[in-house]
């Protein structure tokens, strides 16, 4: 089986509803103040989040998502998810699509730790089948031993990530969508981590990655998409896009020199100490 | 009509899921009665009281006789337990929810499911109430009682359609919970719960006669009861199941879509 994903045009329009647009209350209480309707009468606000997206993906490859936060990566991976259906355009996507953005979805403070196996298996489209063979698996990578019995609220924050970690690592996915590195814990278990990750990657036929680090992104991708606005900023191999990225969003020269100067000179600036505040007289 | 298919098959694989809602159906109830020993029983216990008190009470009040109207009104307060229950929980089961929405790609119908499902097993243990009932008061008749079988399978299915309907609503208008728990407290003082249809002069039969919360009512009570429900019964029931479950599965289809962007 071949996976692929194809977008074409895609645009999502994120409505913003704050409390004003989702409480009857609010709207009632606004009729007080009659001049003010008329500012803010709907309440919602609509982002478009991404903006007429063209991609194309087949088996085999490994894309890097870069931009600021806030530049719709994230929403990116969920509509390749199928989370969000798109406002306009088409998403076609081949293959069993699976999204890791939060690690410790589903874990339950009072289930037991094999409870826990269970739970976020059957979350992550697992079969029951698909569990039960892999359940010793995951139970051997976190080395929680005889813990895995014990409630969840018994662990430690450490813990928790273990197995949160080995749980999400072990779904077998064509499509693998990845927000940021799945963090892990102490070094001993980093390493084996990190090993675990690349055959989690191997396993599927496409990955697509958001990420920071231009390192990673070196490593373990083909091509790079740079969004900015929700729209493509540039799209390509890894190495010339994420060159200009840093050329660009990371400049070296004169600008980080003169906020280093704005820094300093603000850090000289006098500051109020605790006992100016006596001149205020509380007393 | 392509909502309508988008419904059902939102429905459908729902439906396949069923180890995931009942598995998240029963962590919600661990996690509610965590390290309680009655657990769940404790509503059971209030429910009881509730139904014990308020059945001496009105029962002496109204002149009823108590071994007749005592049976009624704790199979009526369990039975409405289950409906109010579903559809109050069918409010929140999309917020409650939302962090399973915006992680992963799944149909909407399993929350509705869930919350069926939760309110299910915690009607399970209520039902003790009803078994006590039939033990102290006696079964009436052997062969009505069968009845109560497709009769509480009409009644869930009624339940769940309003339940998938309210939650949608509920999804996208906070206000809307607070309305229908409003609606369900009017809704249990003047269905036929604390009263029965014989207790009503003439005049006033129309209180539970353009009921229909009256007639589901009836189709489970009235069998556990030794009673047969009136063909008019089952029919208004089935049909409301229909009707209710067509339009709901119009409605989600047409909406879930959007529920990800709500919650």
């Amino acid at each position: 089986m071949t996976s692929s994903i194809i977008l074409r045009d895609v645009s999502l329009d994120l409505p913003i509803y704050d409390v004003k647009g989702q409480s009857l209350k609010k709207r009632v209480m606004r009729m007080g103040r009659r001049n003010r309707i008329a500012e803010d009468n709907e309440g919602v606000v609509v982002v478009r989040a991404i903006d007429g997206l063209n991609l194309s993906l087949k088996s085999g490859d490994r894309l890097g998502l870069i931009g600021h936060n806030g530049a719709g990566k994230s929403t990116l991976l969920r509509v390749l998810a199928g989370i969000y259906p798109p406002t306009s355009g088409t998403v076609e996507v081949v293959g069993k699509a699976v999204p890791l953005l939060d690690i410790s979805l589903g874990m339950d403070d009072q289930s037991t730790g094999r409870q826990n196996i269970r739970l976020r298996g059957l979350l992550l489209g697992m079969t029951n089948a698909e569990i039960k063979a892999k359940t010793e698996e995951i139970a051997e990578f976190t080395g929680l031993g005889d813990y895995l019995d014990l409630p969840l609220r018994t662990y430690s924050s450490g813990m928790r990530v273990r197995l949160a970690f080995a749980i999400s690592t072990a779904v077998d996915a064509d499509i693998l969508l990845l927000d940021e590195v799945l963090g892990v814990g102490d070094a001993s278990f980093q390493e084996k981590a990190a090993k675990r990750l690349e055959e989690l990657h191997q396993r599927a036929e496409i990955v697509v990655l958001a990420i920071h680090s231009s390192d990673t992104i070196r490593k373990t991708c083909n091509k790079v998409l740079w969004m900015e606005r929700g729209k493509v900023r540039m799209f390509g191999p890894v190495e010339e896009v994420v060159t200009t990225y840093d050329r660009i969003m990371n400049p070296p020269a004169k600008r980080q020199s003169f906020r280093k100067l704005v820094a300093e000179k603000r850090s000289a600036r006098p500051r109020w100490s605790p006992s100016d505040n006596s001149r205020f007289g509380s007393r | 009509m392509t909502a309508f298919f988008v419904g059902i098959s939102d429905f459908l694989e729902s439906m396949r899921a069923w180890r995931l809602w009942t598995l998240m159906g029963w962590v919600e109830i661990r996690q509610r009665y965590a390290r309680s020993k009655l657990g769940p029983f404790w509503l059971t216990i209030s429910m009881g009281v509730m139904a014990t008190t308020l059945g001496l009470l009105y029962g002496v009040l109204f002149g009823q006789n108590l071994s007749t109207y005592l049976p009624m009104i704790s199979i009526g307060i369990v039975m409405w337990g289950l409906f109010s229950g579903i559809v109050n929980d069918g409010c929140a089961a999309f917020m409650a929810g939302a962090g399973y929405i915006k992680q992963i790609r799944s149909p909407k119908y399993l929350f509705i499911l869930q919350v069926t499902w939760r309110n299910g097993v915690i009607w399970a243990h209520n039902f003790i109430i009803v078994l006590i009932v039939l033990v102290i008061f006696g079964v009436k008749s052997w062969v009505s009682i069968w009845l109560f079988i497709p009769g509480v399978i009409l009644f869930l299915l009624n339940a769940m359609w309003i339940a998938s309907f309210v939650g949608v609503v509920a999804a996208r208008f906070r206000d809307f919970p607070q309305i229908v728990g409003s609606m369900l407290q009017v809704a249990f003082y003047v269905s036929p719960i604390l009263f029965h249809g014989e207790m009503l002069s003439k005049d006033h039969k129309w209180v539970i006669e353009y009921n229909p919360l009256a007639y589901l009512i009836d189709i489970v009570r009235q069998p556990l009861l030794g009673q047969f429900p009136t063909p008019l019964t089952w029919v208004i029931a089935v049909v409301m199941a229909l009707l209710g479950w067509s339009l709901a599965l119009i409605f989600t289809g047409k909406y879930a879509k959007r529920v990800p962007y709500w919650v």
